[in-house]
């Protein structure tokens, strides 16, 4: 998950007097200290729905941009439909894109919306196959997977079928996949849904240290209260994205 | 252990903890061999076709293998197509998942063909066992074809399951073997080789090198769409 696509830089020709952030932002660069690790441009998405004669097209992303910088917790959000899972999606590589540039460096960890999980197989048949799937030895993988248990506190768990999982633990799983082979850059599309209140605190500290390392995060959510613990929000508007 | 082969087996398990799925494994060669016979034998009369009873128990060892790989192959993708789709991306890629998924599929394919062989042996004996047994193979890597080509293209689980059953069921009913006619459509169904192959074999018979090439191209070719349909349902996509 490593494709790179290279963007071309906007001509510069900048007004004088302009901020840091502003200056980054018109020259496509990273407005944080660390450098882009990953970028969206001008991605574009429509949907078919139904069967003529009551076929319809509907224009869900317009032209959609972000940029997130190592060491950057930047969020998305937007109202229910708005498409900020597609965009993820697209990020991500799990939906093709009708249009526009997306960047990214390094490895990329995802946790989507709702659990992409197997049933029938165990919290610790999960670790194995998605280790193997990041190319982890057996020594890296319980280094990391033992951490994560303790982190998210459910290592009790380990020898449980999804199916046998609370939607908290579920999530606490998915969640954890997409953490353990130490990202680049990690997308996280509502990673709280289903946590307790302890465990709602728990993610945020854990995403700060992350981001203290220089792990660049995007978080989506349609309602993001904990405005003051991101360095920048998204907000996704008619299939734009507006900086707020 | 091998991606592949930790892949593989994973999906194996995944697919042998249903509880209902053992039981059926078991039942359904059972019920079709011992009882689904004489059914399909008074059935055959009615549409003016001549399948003796001995053809019909053979037969229908053929078309439990079938309708359990086809549903197995149709259920494999269509509950663990999202959970495939984030392992692909998260490096193993879906050409890896697709082949553990068929590896998966054939090995569950192996098993039914083994529990529909040894119940058509205790029923009633069969003159060629050997050809018997790569015939009822047959009939089960078709129907992993079919089954993971409806998977692929079917996301709604009753729609998919409805059609896996449709096409069993006009494949099972319109053959030659079922009906009077000889030649026309049904020669053309995909089972129409590996049917003549487990009849002849049921009762002690060769079976011409026609019927041999037509199994061995419709089930390699069943083979090839269903590893198709895996990777299909396992890549990037544009969604329905």
């Amino acid at each position: 998950m490593s494709a790179a696509e290279t963007t071309s830089r906007p001509p510069s020709g900048l007004e004088p007097g302009l901020t840091r952030e502003e200056r980054a932002r018109a020259l496509g660069e990273c407005p944080a200290p660390g450098h882009c690790v990953l970028r969206a441009e001008d991605v574009r998405k429509s949907f078919h729905r139904g069967v003529w004669p009551r076929r319809r097209t509907v224009e869900v992303l317009r032209g959609a941009s972000l940029m997130v910088c190592g060491g950057e917790l930047v969020g998305l959000v937007g109202e229910n439909g708005s498409g900020k899972s597609t965009l993820m999606q697209i990020v991500v590589g799990l939906l093709t894109r009708d249009g526009g540039i997306v960047w990214q460096e390094g490895r990329l960890g995802y946790c989507p919306q709702l659990p992409m999980l197997w049933g029938k197989l165990t919290v610790d048949e999960h670790f194995e196959l998605f280790a193997r799937a990041y190319g982890m030895d057996a020594g890296a993988r319980d280094g990391a997977v033992g951490g994560l248990l303790v982190e998210l506190q459910f290592e009790r768990y380990r020898g449980y079928r999804v199916e046998e999982l609370s939607g908290g633990t579920r999530q606490k799983l998915n969640l954890a996949l997409a953490l353990m082979h130490e990202p680049r850059v990690l997308l996280l599309d509502e990673p709280y849904s289903g946590f307790d209140w302890e465990t709602y605190l728990r993610f945020w500290e854990m995403s700060e240290r992350r981001r203290e390392a220089g792990m660049g995060i995007l978080i989506v959510s349609h309602i993001l209260t904990e405005r003051e613990r991101l360095d920048r929000v998204y907000e996704l508007r008619e299939g734009r994205t507006v900086q707020g | 252990m091998s991606a592949f082969a930790l892949t593989s087996g994973r999906f194996v398990r995944e697919q042998l903890r249903a509880p209902l799925t053992l039981v059926l494994l078991i039942a359904i060669p059972v019920f079709f061999v011992l009882i689904f016979a004489d059914v399909l034998g008074e059935f055959s009369k009615a549409l003016g076709g001549t399948l003796a009873t001995q053809s019909a128990t053979a037969i229908s060892a053929g078309w439990s293998a079938a309708f359990l790989s086809g549903t197995l192959a149709f259920f494999m993708v269509s509950s663990s197509r999202a959970a495939d789709r984030r392992l692909a991306l998260a490096g193993l890629g879906p050409a890896k998942v697709a082949l553990s998924r068929i590896a998966a599929a054939l090995a569950l394919g192996v098993t039914v063909t083994a529990v529909a062989f040894l119940t058509l042996w205790l029923r009633s004996g069969i003159g060629h066992p050997l050809h018997a047994l790569v015939a009822i193979f047959a009939f089960a890597a078709i129907y992993i074809g079919i089954g993971a080509v409806v998977g692929a293209l079917v996301s709604d689980p009753l729609a998919g399951s409805l059609l896996v059953l449709a096409v069993f069921s006009i494949d099972a009913f319109s053959g030659p073997q079922m009906t009077s006619a000889a030649s026309g459509v049904g020669t053309y169904l995909p089972t129409y080789h590996a049917a003549n192959l487990l009849i002849a074999a049921g009762g002690g018979q060769g079976s011409p090198a026609a019927d041999w090439r037509g199994v061995a191209a419709v089930a390699l070719g069943a083979l090839t769409v269903a590893l198709a349909a895996f990777w299909l349902a396992a890549r990037a996509r544009s969604p329905r």
